[in-house]
């Protein structure tokens, strides 16, 4: 898969903002005067329509199509790094469905597992929308405490997607290193998106890690399985964009557009460190 | 002139372009004549070419493992097996789910939580606890009778061991209790003969009822007697006897006397199987409590995780036992200070 250059997989649960990160990426690497670890390196003959496609959305601050789920597309990005080696970096372009269905479903298709055997992984976690497990005993208590009458719903019955955030993806990572999927030892950026919502709790990446994804934080410490990773805040839009196809206006949005410039609306935070260099995953990916 | 959006089947007759028919019949009366409109004929689209299958890769389950999956998932690690006995309603299902969404909030136990390949089984048995369910009170399914039992794989880590693998097998109380009834049922308990720790569940909340405490106290010995007589057991392993459903027995104005009549149970075991065993522990747990007033959710679980998690060591422990320390916290004192 990787013909000789690096190739990263970047996956992540639906709506994780997988093609945002695409965009933002290839936006900044060719926005003149940007500062980042990972440089432009000019265009080969591949076609850059889908890529390109994708950054003219984020520029516009428009929210991104859903990624289809036919066709699968590899985007190609010829990037240098700073003493100035020349990399091809791949990224298959999988829609999060997908990973669902490998949860739900317990398979995919061979196609995408060749597209998941690269050795640097980037997984998305949307740190707005995780579903953290709540149980019976402690939902009364507050009700009870708050005076509410206990609520008279019809019983759910269980199913896969039901399953908590950090299940659902300790349970992908270990299908990375499953017999069917392993590789041998792999590198990983964990990456917690839309960090413009989850900064307001006063956590770093790491924090925000242990106190919200606690399973996935033990899963990854304990080292059973060879993970060389690492955790960022990364905010790739800097804030709510419009989903316009459904004529939507926000002043949030237009203020964005207001910035100078398009990467200004980026934030990566690793540790305190705050920036708006959206490839320095990538370059410790590669490193 | 507008062209008449009828169809004819006679193909020497010209309807479709002149509107007249090529053998007089007026438009009602002509037999060739469709009532169907063309554009209400569905094209059938060949398709290019036949769609090929994406050849599909399956993945592990996650479900309870079997035997024979258990059994090659243990020899790859370090491992410590525990099958858990009790009647129907005493709290097994209960017990497992507690233990691994305990881990959803944090170490635990002084454990990490490091892997799991029964992830969909654990998911299962925990949401009828979970808010998820629309459920107003925790409920628990009860395992199948008469089915094979099946195991739960927890991978952990502590700060000062190795990784463990722990396997808790599940099977049916019902089966369980008919062992009592006939020994030779007990044959089939494959997981009891290969566990570490046999945990023997009694049901806290019967031992608060009048109609049911008799009863309580009277079989829970006898499925212990049964499965030693059967040799189900393996000699030289650890009991756990667990009173459950701790927050019922809180809730209830007979604590003390539950409390007595549990130490009087574990204490006729201890007195009839203390040489069978390597240690008899004794133990008080809320896995899933109805309120969360008087006991929190998982109270006590703790220690039990620590007790199965223990490294096999030689039958000390039934001597403090014996010698009248019931406190868990002696009992687990007792192997920290054998393994140092």
């Amino acid at each position: 898969m990787s013909h000789g250059h690096p190739s990263v997989s970047i996956i992540g649960l639906p709506e994780s903002g997988k093609t945002t990160l695409l965009a933002a990426i290839w936006h900044m690497v060719r926005e003149p005067g940007s500062v980042t670890a990972l440089k432009f390196d000019g265009l080969n003959q591949g076609n850059y329509e889908h890529l390109n496609g994708l950054a003219k959305r984020w520029r516009a601050a428009k929210k991104q199509q859903r990624t289809q789920t036919s066709g699968l597309k590899v985007v190609r990005m010829n990037l240098k790094n700073d003493v100035g080696k020349s990399i091809e970096i791949s990224f298959p372009d999988m829609p999060g469905e997908d990973f669902s269905r490998m949860w739900e479903k317990r398979e995919l298709d061979e196609s995408m597992g060749d597209m998941l055997s690269a050795e640097a992984i980037v997984l998305l976690i949307n740190g707005d929308t995780i579903k953290f497990p709540t149980w019976i005993v402690e939902q009364n208590a507050i009700a009870k405490g708050a005076g509410l009458p206990p609520e008279n719903a019809e019983v759910v019955e269980w199913s896969a997607e039901l399953a908590p955030t950090q299940v659902q993806v300790v349970e992908l990572l270990q299908f990375l290193m499953s017999s069917e999927l392993s590789v041998g030892p792999r590198r990983l950026a964990v990456l917690i998106s839309a960090w413009d919502e989850v900064k307001g709790d006063g956590m770093d990446p790491e924090e925000v890690l242990k106190v919200k994804l606690p399973l996935l934080d033990q899963y990854l410490r304990s080292r059973r399985d060879p993970w060389t990773w690492h955790v960022w805040g990364v905010s790739a839009q800097g804030g709510a964009y419009e989903d316009q196809d459904n004529g939507e206006q926000l002043e949030e949005t237009e203020a964005l557009r207001q910035l100078d410039r398009p990467s200004d609306r980026i934030q990566v935070v690793d540790g305190k460190k705050v920036s708006t260099d959206i490839t320095q995953p990538l370059n410790w990916l590669i490193g | 002139m507008a062209v008449p959006q009828k169809n004819c089947s006679n193909e020497d007759c010209n309807y479709r372009v002149d509107g007249k028919c090529v053998e007089g019949y007026a438009l009602e009366e002509c037999p060739h004549i469709s009532s169907i409109l063309v554009e209400e004929i569905e094209e059938i689209e060949e398709p290019e070419s036949a769609p090929e299958a994406n050849p599909i890769i399956s993945l592990f389950l996650g479900e309870a493992l079997s035997r024979e999956k258990a059994s090659e998932l243990q020899r790859k690690s370090r491992s410590r097996a525990v099958s858990i006995v009790g009647p129907a309603d005493a709290g097994k299902t209960s017990l497992v789910a507690s233990i691994f969404d305990l881990f959803q909030k944090g170490p635990f136990a002084t454990f990490n939580f490091a892997g799991s390949s029964t992830l969909i089984g654990f998911e299962k048995v925990c949401h009828d606890a979970r808010a998820a369910s629309r459920r107003d009170a925790p409920h628990m399914e009860r395992t199948i009778a008469g089915a094979e039992a099946t195991f739960f794989h927890l991978d952990l880590l502590s700060a000062q061991s190795d990784l463990v693998s722990l396997f808790i097998s599940d099977r049916s109380g019902e089966d369980y209790l008919a062992a009592a009834d006939d020994i030779s049922r007990a044959d089939e308990f494959f997981e009891l003969r290969r566990a570490d720790v046999v945990t023997l569940l009694v049901n806290g909340e019967h031992l608060t009822m009048s109609e049911n405490r008799h009863e309580v106290k009277a079989t829970t010995p006898q499925i212990v007697d049964a499965l030693v007589e059967a040799e189900a057991l393996r000699q030289g392993g650890r009991l756990a006897v667990v009173l459950t459903k701790q927050d019922s027995v809180v809730a209830s104005p007979h604590t003390v006397r539950v409390q007595k009549e549990f130490d009087e149970i574990v204490d006729a075991i201890i007195q009839h199987h203390g040489e069978y065993f390597s240690d008899i522990g004794r133990f008080s747990i809320a896995a899933s409590p109805r309120e969360a007033e008087e006991v929190k959710r998982g109270e006590g679980v703790d220690n039990l995780l620590r007790y199965w998690l223990l490294a096999a060591k030689t039958p000390t422990a039934s001597r403090s036992t014996e010698s009248g320390s019931t406190r868990m916290i002696d009992l687990l004192d007792s192997f920290v200070k054998e393994a140092t």
